[in-house]
């Protein structure tokens, strides 16, 4: 109990100076390591990367594509396009090939799943061309 | 409004990417147009011509295309101007187009006429172009020995070069261990070894340690290449075995054709940064009159202050800020150690010793160049 009690609570002198010790090592072997090739190297990345940051910042289009992107239903989109790209690399690797001929492309025709696709296409490019008109017709 | 920025150097570019930033709202409604007339396509980064003479940064380096770094709201064309029609607020181009204005900056720059000094061309090396930069590079790496005499014609771009080109002279030749086989003779102008009063206090005793001579008030007459003797003014001469020289500096061309103002320095507002006698007109970089360095450095601040301003005129009738006369330098004083010099028209510098990290930081924005002409720095 006499040790506990006489055991400082407080870092002495000499562990703050072992630190500082310490530290300053690391900072010199740091900068014994570097090399002025090193340094521009490394500003350049830093320079290229903030550049391309301030283009895409200042690209009104990038950030309403990102401003979308984070919403609920976007992101739902998102999942399904992922889900659907995973899933349709199976199935197309899997299947056989087509037969081909007229039957082949009315059999096509009549799948179910060529008009979901059609239907999404349209909805899609549709909704592109009134935001493009409404966009051009402001100018 | 028009808005129409003349010359693609530093100060013409940061301006423009300034303005285009602030006045976005501006241009996509076509309130205001911006347009960038250069004399070139590719945009340089002239600091790094010392580099290049120290085989420290390779040319290619130095170079970017203008149209890469200018925001996609400036109409940019490589298309130098001919002549100023100030009075009828228009300009003519090399092709023959008129660009109207309703606000015009001039960044024209200056230009190196070594012609001015006879013998100087045929027999003084600089750092001054790029061409220049590599000759003088392959001559100090054939200087086996001898007197290495560098001379400085005022005023001239970057004013902290001629103390630079000295400090990485000594290291150069250190490094090569031939130090002592070579003799460094400075020459300056004026009463003492810099323009700038701290930079020479700063500098003499460094020039003493290194072993270097130094004679002030050498004004350069002529250079006898075949004798390899610089004669000044004052009546004196060195002989040399290799010369080095700052040569005299004039505003570009353009200005003295359309008598802009002599020896091409437009008279200049020490404050507002407009023209003398044109409210309309701005003038910034080293084709000023102004009494503050020829660097990138004053470009850079004066851009900002002159972007401040025209877009306050744009938005609400009327400018916000003064120029105080900023510079900030960057001072190499050796191989690895730099310095700054940081000043006002009312505050001389202060030079702090010279370190590592500072000439880290140097070699840093010798990249960061590129972030600072975008406007982002």
């Amino acid at each position: 109990m006499n040790d506990a009690a006489e055991t400082p609570l407080e870092p002495t002198e000499n562990d703050d100076l072992a630190r500082l010790i310490e530290f300053a090592q690391i900072v010199t072997a740091g900068r014994d390591a570097m090399s002025d090739h090193i340094v521009a190297r490394v500003a350049k990345v830093l320079t290229e990367g903030l550049n391309l940051l301030d283009s895409v910042t200042r690209n009104s289009g990038l950030m309403r594509l990102f401003q979308v992107l984070e919403s609920e239903d976007s992101q739902a989109l998102l999942i399904a396009i992922a889900d659907a790209l995973h899933q349709a690399g199976r199935d197309i690797g899997g299947a056989e090939p087509a037969a081909g001929g007229l039957g082949s492309i009315l059999r096509t025709a009549r799948d179910p799943n060529t008009q979901e696709t059609l239907r999404a296409l349209t909805t899609f490019g549709a909704l592109v061309s009134q935001s493009l008109r409404t966009q051009y017709a402001s100018d | 409004m028009h808005i129409l920025v003349v010359g693609g150097g530093t100060g013409g570019t940061i301006l423009a990417n300034n303005l285009a930033r602030r006045l976005a709202p501006e241009i996509r409604k076509k309130k205001v147009s911006l347009t960038l007339l250069s004399a070139s396509d590719r945009h340089m980064y002239q600091p790094g011509l010392l580099y290049v003479a120290f085989g420290e940064m390779s040319v290619d380096e130095l170079y970017r295309d203008e149209a890469s770094l200018l925001s996609s709201h400036i109409d940019f064309h490589v298309d130098p101007v001919e002549t100023f029609r100030l009075d009828q607020n228009e300009v003519l181009t090399r092709s023959g187009q008129t660009y109207e204005y309703d606000i015009l900056v001039i960044a024209t720059g200056s230009r190196i006429v070594p012609d001015q000094v006879p013998g100087l061309k045929e027999g003084a090396e600089t750092f001054y172009t790029e061409a220049a930069a590599l000759k003088l590079f392959q001559r100090l790496r054939e200087f086996e020995g001898g007197t290495i005499a560098v001379t400085v014609d005022v005023p001239h771009k970057c004013p902290i070069a001629p103390v630079e080109l000295i400090f990485l002279l000594h290291d150069y030749f250190k490094l090569r261990k031939i130090r002592d086989k070579v003799h460094i003779k400075y020459h300056y102008p004026i009463g003492r070894i810099h323009t700038i009063a701290n930079v020479a206090k700063w500098a003499k005793p460094e020039f003493d340690r290194m072993n270097i001579e130094y004679e002030t008030l050498f004004n350069m007459k002529e250079v006898d290449v075949e004798n390899k003797v610089v004669r000044s003014e004052e009546g004196t001469e060195t002989n040399y075995d290799l010369l080095i020289a700052v040569p005299p500096h004039r505003g570009m061309a353009v200005i003295e054709h359309n008598q802009l103002g002599v020896g091409g320095w437009i008279p200049t507002d020490r404050y507002k940064l407009t023209m003398d006698g044109h409210d309309n007109v701005y003038v910034l970089g080293d084709t000023t009159n102004l009494p503050v360095s020829k660097t990138g450095s004053a470009a850079h601040f004066e851009a900002e202050v002159v972007a401040e301003n025209i877009a306050a005129v744009v938005k609400i009738g009327s400018p916000v800020r003064d120029y105080d006369g900023k510079v900030y330098c960057f001072i190499e004083a050796g191989h690895d150690r730099a310095t700054y010099a940081m000043f006002d028209y009312s505050n001389p510098p202060d030079l702090k010793p010279a370190s590592k990290p500072m000439h880290w930081f140097k070699v840093a924005y010798n990249q960061m160049y590129w972030n600072s002409v975008r406007g982002l720095l």
